[in-house]
């Protein structure tokens, strides 16, 4: 059986009264792909923040197994305007306190085809979506949580962002995307999540899902 | 030592993305510069003479004798009033003026008062009633100044007229007292009549009397004419430092410009950690919050340092270069700069924690500019006119840093100010760095 990387107990969040996300269980394994889906508003988002450790849960338990690392795709590109692709590397792989960070940065700067000279606010909103794919990759993590990675991205750069996150799964690791786009679910998900207001309404292989989400 | 490392790291990501922004930077040194530059403007007119208005009851004649000397009374009172800007109004549009603020005082000269004091019976009186604002303890002293002054025109012209009745009751000669001429032999030429009667036994013990008599006017009119003034004030305008150029002045400028510098800078970076979506990134155990705050405060203060050594050389430079009288203390200046370090970073730390309670960096820099604001003009009130303005003022960096600087440029011995004040903005630092500090998980949150 798989190892378990990433497990969450009954955690929960609230926003004051409002209820973001209610009492989930979730096991992340190595070498699975699960997609998080739902409408605008689930808590898909809410319950990724709280996998990366981005934001405190208001219950329950979270645990990453032994020596695992989470990288975390937030849903809007995040990284320094007025640096360059290049510098926001180096300043992230140095903060991951990875050895070598100039060569571990150019190495990534490479791997993604991103401009080494432009400053990132002037990259375009795919490069940008790219660059913080790659500062997510900084210190080989091996959960990573994609938090709608491709929602404005062309088919091309789609394309290349699969490519590596089938990369990392092949490598051991276990991704958690969201998505709205179910063709993208069915394609590279093996195991669907669904959230709505805030509960779990659904878990089940993509097949399941499919029937599950076409029932009346 | 992660710690420091990571700040360190932030650090230098803002320095090299100011650097790249040169426009704000240099809005950022302006600004605070432009204000610097108004705030010492309006300062300069708060030194400035108030209005106070002057109800004329006894109607003063242009031309009034007292003690045989003639005085032009409206005249005296321009003359001596230099500190006022005097208003001859009656007595309803006095009343008026001084409910609305046009004048802060009024002085009414009441019916009678030109006889009472030609008479020199009793001490005539002039009624002085002032507005309840800040200034008024400073235009009653300036009324007192005032009166003061008349005193002694007055007092001068009654001792000169004392002195005419020694030396004709010593010499002799004709002496108006009272609006009669009275003609007066005079002991000198008494004790000369009295000396050539030889046949009076008793003229001698009569001159000796005068003798002794003669000998102590002689001494009261010399007494007479050191009472008039006993101690003269000397007063020669020099080559010194004006207002724009004073101690104060780049105090006032330093402390105002790092003030806004230091807190909209410290607040629109910790911000902009925000806009730019890696708050949230750096949060999730990448960076401790203590290195966030670090980096922050760091900026702010190597900022302040920058700006704050520019001013410092600009206002040498003007100095210098217009040999201006005691030049700039050069000496002082890494004492003042040591200030300058402690100010910005408690700015720095106030500025952090408008950052991460404000959503976005816009509503940061806003919210900087309106605490900064109350902040600075609290600091410039003057203790002595609003004690709660103090102690409230006490709790923020302006006034402190103010003293701090104004002390280190020019007092003889500084450390009895600075010592307490640098204690106050690390004090300061403190407080408010763990302030922020509390306030950053709103920050790094997701």
């Amino acid at each position: 059986m798989a190892e378990t990387l990433l497990a969450a107990s009954t955690i929960s969040r609230r926003f004051g009264r409002v209820i973001a996300l209610e009492p989930i269980d979730l096991e992340l394994r190595s070498g699975e792909a699960v997609a998080l889906v739902g409408p605008n508003g689930a808590g898909k988002s809410t319950l990724m923040a709280i996998l990366a450790g981005a934001l405190k849960a208001s219950g329950g338990r979270l645990s990453v197994t032994g020596s695992a690392k989470v990288g975390w795709l937030p849903q809007r590109p995040a990284h320094y305007g007025r640096l360059t692709a290049l510098e926001n590397l180096v300043l992230f792989a140095r903060l991951e306190q990875m050895k070598g960070p100039e060569h571990e940065a150019e190495q990534m700067l490479e791997r993604f085809s991103l401009p080494s000279d432009r400053l990132s606010a002037y990259l375009s909103i795919g490069n940008r979506q790219r660059l913080s794919l790659a500062i997510a990759l900084l210190g080989n993590p091996n959960v990573l949580l994609l938090d709608e990675p491709t929602a404005s991205l062309d088919p091309k750069q789609r394309a290349l962002l699969w490519r590596e996150a089938q990369r990392h799964i092949e490598d051991g690791g276990a991704v958690l995307f969201s998505s709205q786009n179910i063709e993208e679910v069915e394609r590279h998900a093996t195991r669907v999540i669904a959230l709505d207001s805030g509960r779990l309404v659904f878990g089940g292989s993509p097949e399941e899902y499919t029937v599950w989400e076409r029932e009346p | 030592m992660r710690t420091l490392r990571d700040a360190a790291l932030l650090t230098r990501k803002d320095l090299v993305s100011l650097r790249r922004a040169p426009l704000v930077l240099i809005l950022l040194a302006c600004y605070p510069l432009l204000i610097a530059g108004l705030v010492g403007t309006v300062a300069g007119y708060a030194n400035s003479r108030p209005r106070v208005a002057i109800v004329d009851l006894d109607q003063i004649p242009p031309k009034v004798e007292v003690a045989g000397h003639t005085y032009d009374l409206k005249d005296m009172i321009d003359e001596v009033a230099k500190n006022v800007r005097i208003s001859w109004l009656t007595k309803a549009q006095a009343a008026q003026a001084l409910r609305t603020g046009e004048v802060v005082g009024v002085i009414t000269i009441p019916d009678g008062f030109i006889n009472q004091l030609k008479s020199v019976a009793s001490s005539p009186e002039v009624q002085f009633e002032t507005s309840q604002g800040g200034i008024s303890s400073r235009v009653t002293q300036q009324m007192q100044a005032l009166i003061y002054n008349l005193n002694r025109k007055l007092q001068e012209a009654y001792l000169e007229d004392a002195i005419g009745y020694i030396s004709v009751i010593r010499n002799g000669g004709t002496a108006d007292f009272l609006g009669s001429d009275y003609k007066v032999l005079g002991i000198n030429k008494a004790r000369s009549l009295l000396a050539a009667d030889k046949k009076n036994p008793d003229a001698a013990k009569v001159v000796r009397f005068l003798d002794t008599a003669e000998g102590a006017l002689r001494a009261t009119e010399v007494s007479a004419h050191a009472v008039a003034q006993p101690i003269k004030l000397a007063t020669a305008t020099r080559n010194g430092r004006g207002w724009l150029l004073s101690a104060q002045m780049q105090a006032y400028a330093l402390a105002l410009t790092i003030s806004i510098l230091a807190l909209a800078l410290g607040a629109a970076v910790t911000a902009s950690e925000r806009d730019e979506n890696v708050a949230c990134l750096l949060g999730r155990g990448l960076v401790s919050r203590v290195s966030l705050l670090a980096a922050k405060v760091a900026l702010a203060t190597i900022i302040s340092l920058a700006v704050g050594t520019v001013i410092l050389l600009a206002f040498g430079v003007i100095v210098e270069v217009g040999d201006i009288a005691g030049g700039q203390p050069w000496q002082r200046i890494p004492l003042v700069l040591l200030g300058v370090v402690l100010f910005g970073a408690a700015l720095g730390a106030i500025g952090t924690l408008i950052g991460a309670l404000a959503r976005e960096g816009r509503s940061a820099t806003l919210g900087a500019l309106l605490v900064a604001l109350p902040i600075v003009l609290l600091g410039l009130i003057p203790r002595e006119i609003a004690p709660p303005a103090g102690y409230v003022s006490d709790i923020f960096p302006f006034s402190h840093g103010e003293r701090f600087f104004s002390s280190a440029l020019y007092d003889r011995h500084p450390w009895a100010t600075i010592g307490p004040e640098a204690l106050w903005l690390l004090g300061l630092l403190v407080l408010w760095a763990a302030v922020a500090r509390l306030a950053q998980p709103r920050l790094t949150e997701a």
